[in-house]
């Protein structure tokens, strides 16, 4: 186990049950990622029987879609905060995976995994819990959320104290999450991402609809003290100088990852083995062979 | 009582060991023996976190 997490679960639970009542005026950003998530699934036409669905904050809609679009007979939905859970559900933590080796045809999560501590032990335990040819697929934030105010809290706070603390989460980034899946054991793995660009009043906006969204940081060495007015005031400065729009509102990006992975199957393409080409590359290529 | 869905129970496994579970229906426990601890199912729904589970003696 590692000696000090970077996350710590159990404010993420606190922030994700406190964010619950309010979450359907905040959610645009689980409800973009899901839909990229059902039209990504509705382009593989294939049947998965078994479906998991780690994080259950989605709007019912997302479940019931995934659901048909599996053509599923049984969808169950796991979550570390029991506050979003119901009769069906699992309450439980994707570092700890409670799911049988090859029980399930697929599984799906939609912005949860980025709050994850051990991101590579939680995508081998979904691999092993997939069945041969079974579908990974999900989305997380990436490195690019919410750069400008990680950059701006940097410089107001260097402003201010002459030190930095980590204050905004840090994120996956995109092209080192091709290599985490190949690792992790899946087959064919496909990586892309999209920026969402969402604008705000001001900082104050943007950070409430962070807690509004159960998304503020949930780092486990974060600042504890108090965080004076100064500090905020320099951030916005600088956020505002450098990040916003003519009409003076500021911008702040957010990158989401999605990841398609597959557990692996005899009956999937693989590369041959070195010297068995049955044709001469050259002459595929219509040229004269030769030596280097 | 919400009763724990049965499909559910088939692919269920202990978090810790990855073991099978022996359902107690009477308790409303998922027990797994090799990792000596029960999990608790509150209306229907499995609690699989190991600081929740109550250890049981070996027997």
């Amino acid at each position: 186990m590692v000696n000090t997490p970077l996350f710590d679960r159990k404010i993420l639970v606190t922030k994700r049950t406190r964010a619950l009542p309010r979450l359907g005026e905040h959610d645009f950003l689980l409800r973009h990622a899901g839909d990229v998530l059902s039209d990504r699934l509705d382009d593989i036409k294939r049947d998965f029987p078994t479906v998991l669905q780690i994080g259950a904050r989605d709007h019912d809609d997302f479940t019931s879609t995934i659901k048909d679009r599996a053509h599923a007979q049984h969808i169950t939905r796991m979550d570390i905060a029991p506050a979003y859970l119901r009769a069906g559900d699992t309450h439980g933590d994707e570092e700890f995976l409670p799911f049988a080796h090859q029980s399930l045809d697929m599984v799906v999560s939609n912005l949860s995994l980025h709050s994850v501590n051990d991101l590579p032990g939680a995508l081998i335990q979904m691999r092993r819990a997939l069945r041969p040819d079974g579908l990974f697929l999900a989305s997380m934030f990436g490195g690019e959320t919410l750069y400008e105010l990680r950059e701006a809290m940097a410089h107001g706070e260097a402003a201010i104290s002459g030190g930095i603390s980590p204050r905004v989460m840090p994120f996956a980034d995109k092209p080192q999450m091709g290599d985490l899946l190949s690792r992790a054991g899946y087959a064919l793995p496909v990586v892309d991402s999209d920026i969402v660009t969402v604008t705000y009043d001001n900082i104050f906006k943007l950070m409430h609809d962070l807690r509004a969204m159960g998304e503020s940081s949930i780092i486990a060495q974060r600042v504890k003290h108090f965080t004076t007015r100064r500090f905020f005031a320099a951030v916005q400065d600088y956020y505002a100088a450098h990040f916003s729009d003519p009409d003076g509102r500021i911008r702040a990006s957010f990158e989401i990852i999605y990841l398609i992975g597959w557990a692996p199957h005899s009956s999937q393409q693989k590369p041959l083995k070195p010297g068995s080409a049955q044709t001469r590359l050259a002459d595929a290529l219509g040229t004269q062979e030769e030596s280097l | 009582m919400a009763d724990v869905d049965p499909k559910l129970l088939e692919i269920l496994v202990c978090p810790l060991t990855k073991t099978s579970l022996r359902y107690d229906r009477e308790a409303q426990e998922l027990i797994s023996e090799a990792a000596k601890l029960a999990f608790p199912i509150r209306d229907g729904i499995p609690i699989m976190l190991v600081d929740e589970a109550r250890a049981i003696d070996a027997a």
